[in-house]
């Protein structure tokens, strides 16, 4: 068991004193403090500017200057027309020729002539599919309409508008889960353990064939057991890839924590996330990284060249984004079949169990049953994972088949 | 210790490599495992150190079924190999741990056999940056650093100068005389020559020769004579000694500068040399043949194949 240690302790640091996992982590951390720090950024450097921007946003919605002729005095109210029109100065001609005149000058960006209480004419220079001149208008044109109308009525205008407008509250009371809120904490950590996964598999496979190829296999194998040199292996890949994904989640909170009064709180919720939630993820993901790492060990000791790991973890890669992209699929609908199938087949149950338990609901009894299987799983994939090592190791040359593999593991005879 | 292989059979699929492998070896002697390539020498290493599993057979150490895992064993792979990338030192004590050494101790170790092998000075270079000859070094301080009990060597001299090699050489005498049990296996006879007391020959898989090389030299130059005449070329030499004493000579052989003459069982070199003086022979040099154990292992294993 002392050898177990012996051997992690010496591929963990083989991963901390590589120069990618250095950089690679320097580099995730720095876009991370870079990205948290974006508000305060804005808020320290370009604050002022967009505050003024904003004042005038109110007062002055727009500074361009539109005319108009009101040939319907009796019925339409040029003031109340003017003291509507909320998108600029609305001017006032005397004569269709000065107007017209003034929209050719561009000293007024539209005209219009009110014919009726209820009809109008849009004079503009040039008409453009965009054009949107008349909107502004229209809106303070019929205000006015409605004004007069219920004047004419003996009804106060305001209690009109507070009734049809009436501004409606509303809250929302969760009984299950609210997956809404969950989306974006469980697919940040279903795309991490993805990613972790992913690389962190090839790099146990590309180091078991490198020791193979540079025959440090045969001095190994003979100086302690196989079963601490594969176990150690996974183990220690799995330390540092875990140790860098929380490297970057601690790092994002202190960023957060160090930002937070310019980001206000409207992140809280990514790093709010119940315990439940965050204890079914540590154990599901962390069997489903070792489930897969032992795969990816194993898969690395059938060849003697690194150059061919990537042909020969191609099969387990391709499965391993499937079930990413059923899990995130099946993080719209959480009560699919797919998903609840997915979730108790080991090679997928890790990510789509996590999905279940964060998005959507599960009994207790069926996480039980689903765990059980991937614990199980887990421990024979790792015990295979040796033979294969043990098997692989000294086989050299041309990749060995999987099928072959299976048929030797039964005949004992062979190697 | 006396550690005995019986018996050993291995096949590669369809091709059977070794056809029953029976030697033994005790501790404080050497034994020199001969072979020509591919005779079987490497696979015999490789079972004994349970990196392949034989078909038929077995190994037993002191009358008990021999396990690996229970023994300190310096093992010299033919294949050497360690890790490329990672700082002699480092390396080192890496394997020194993982053969049951305190941390310490491995590093007092990898010290002492760096300073020995002389390539102290890598201590903290990575291994690739050295030449092949002090990467042979460094594995050889790898294979002695747990003081194993049992020595098991796989063409231990190959890419060694001569004053490497002549390091190693007391290296492994000096295994012997802590009466350790080493076993190496070779194809440049002089070496065994040296220090081996015993030897087992493999050929095609068989083992065909083996025993005390002292013994096995003795029997190899029984009723065998070297002879050198001053006067005649040894063609002329062989073609008399052929016409004239057929009655005592069971085979005339001409090995370099002499003649190897075989007695007929039975007859001594007295009368050999009684008949000779009166046939008239100048002879210059007259001796019991003495074998060297290339003689042996091209005689036993020259066949072409």
């Amino acid at each position: 068991m002392k050898n177990f240690w012996i051997v992690l302790k010496f591929e963990l640091m083989n991963f901390y004193k590589n120069k990618t996992f250095i950089i690679s982590s320097v580099i995730i951390c720095g876009l991370l403090i870079v990205g948290m720090s974006i508000p305060t950024i804005q808020d320290t450097f370009f604050s002022g500017s967009d505050e003024q921007a904003g004042e005038e946003g109110q007062e002055f919605p727009s500074d361009q200057t539109f005319g108009f002729i009101n040939n319907a005095e009796e019925n339409v109210d040029s003031e109340t027309l003017q003291s509507v029109f909320m998108a600029g100065q609305l001017q006032q001609f005397d004569d269709q020729e000065s107007m017209e005149e003034a929209v050719e000058q561009e000293d007024i960006e539209a005209g219009f002539v009110v014919t009726s209480p209820t009809a109008y004419q849009h004079v503009i220079r040039n008409n453009e599919l965009t054009g949107s001149t008349h909107f502004g208008f229209e809106q303070a044109f019929q205000e006015t309409y409605r004004r007069s109308g219920f004047e004419a009525l003996g009804i106060e205008y305001e209690n009109v508008e507070n009734l049809v407008h009436a501004p409606i509250q509303r809250d929302t009371v969760i009984l299950g889960t609210d997956s809404a809120a969950n989306y974006l904490y469980t697919y940040i950590l279903v795309f991490g353990l993805y990613f972790v996964i992913i690389v962190y598999g090839q790099l146990v496979a590309t180091s078991v064939a490198s020791e193979k190829s540079n025959r440090a296999m045969e001095v190994l194998v003979t100086s302690t057991k196989t079963e601490y040199l594969i176990f150690g292996k996974v183990f220690g890949g799995a330390l540092a890839g875990a140790s860098q994904m929380a490297l970057i989640i601690l790092v994002a909170m202190g960023a957060y924590q160090a930002n937070s009064s310019a980001w206000d709180g409207q992140l809280d919720f990514l790093f709010d996330i119940p315990l439940s939630v965050l204890g079914s993820f540590a154990v599901f993901g962390i069997l489903g990284y070792l489930f897969f790492l032992f795969l990816f060990g194993a898969l690395g000791a059938l060849v003697s060249r690194t150059e061919d790991v990537s042909t020969s973890v191609t099969p387990i890669t391709i499965i391993f984004v499937a079930v990413f992209a059923v899990s995130v699929i099946g993080m719209q609908n959480t009560e699919g079949m797919l998903l609840k199938v997915a979730s108790f087949i080991p090679f997928s149950s890790f990510m789509a169990m996590f999905v279940r338990v964060s998005m959507g609901s599960v009994t207790n009894l069926e996480v039980g049953i689903s765990l059980g299987i991937l614990l199980a799983t887990t421990f024979v994939t790792g015990w295979l994972a040796s033979k294969i090592y043990r098997m692989g190791t000294l086989m050299y040359g041309n990749p060995v088949k999987i099928t072959k593999v299976f048929k030797m593991l039964f005949s004992s005879n062979d190697v | 210790m006396r550690l005995e292989i019986n018996n050993l059979h291995k096949s590669f699929g369809e091709t059977q490599v070794l056809h029953g492998i029976s030697f033994e070896v005790e501790s404080g002697k050497a034994l020199g495992f001969l072979g020509r390539n591919g005779a079987g020498k490497t696979t015999t290493l490789r079972i004994l150190m349970n990196l392949f599993n034989q078909n038929k057979g077995e190994i037993l150490l002191d009358g008990k079924k021999f396990r690996v895992n229970d023994h300190q064993i310096g093992y010299l792979p033919e294949e050497r190999g360690l890790y490329p990338k990672k700082k002699v030192i480092e390396q080192l004590v890496y394997f020194g741990e993982l053969r049951g050494l305190g941390r310490k101790k491995a590093t007092q170790n990898a010290e002492r056999w760096m300073e020995r092998l002389g390539v102290t000075e890598y201590r903290n270079k990575k291994l690739e940056s050295l030449s092949k000859g002090n990467q042979q070094k460094v594995q050889l301080a790898e294979t002695f650093i747990c003081d194993p009990d049992i020595v098991v060597l796989d063409e231990p001299f190959s890419g060694l100068d001569p004053v490497n090699a002549q390091i190693l050489k007391d290296i492994i005498r000096e295994q012997i005389d802590k009466k350790k049990l080493v076993i190496f296996s070779s194809h440049q006879m002089g070496y065994i020559e040296e220090f081996c007391k015993d030897i087992a020959l493999i050929h095609h898989g068989e083992i065909v020769l083996k025993g005390n090389l002292k013994d096995i030299k003795r029997k190899y130059g029984m009723n065998r004579l070297t002879l050198k005449d001053s006067s005649r070329s040894k063609e002329e030499l062989k073609e008399i000694l052929e016409k004239e004493l057929p009655s005592l000579l069971k085979s005339v052989e001409i090995r370099k500068e002499r003649l190897i003459l075989e007695l007929h069982a039975g007859r001594e070199k007295q009368e050999f040399l009684q008949e000779a003086l009166s046939i008239g022979l100048d002879i210059e040099e007259f001796s019991v043949y003495e074998p060297s154990l290339e003689d042996i292992f091209v005689e036993k294993a020259g066949d072409i194949a």
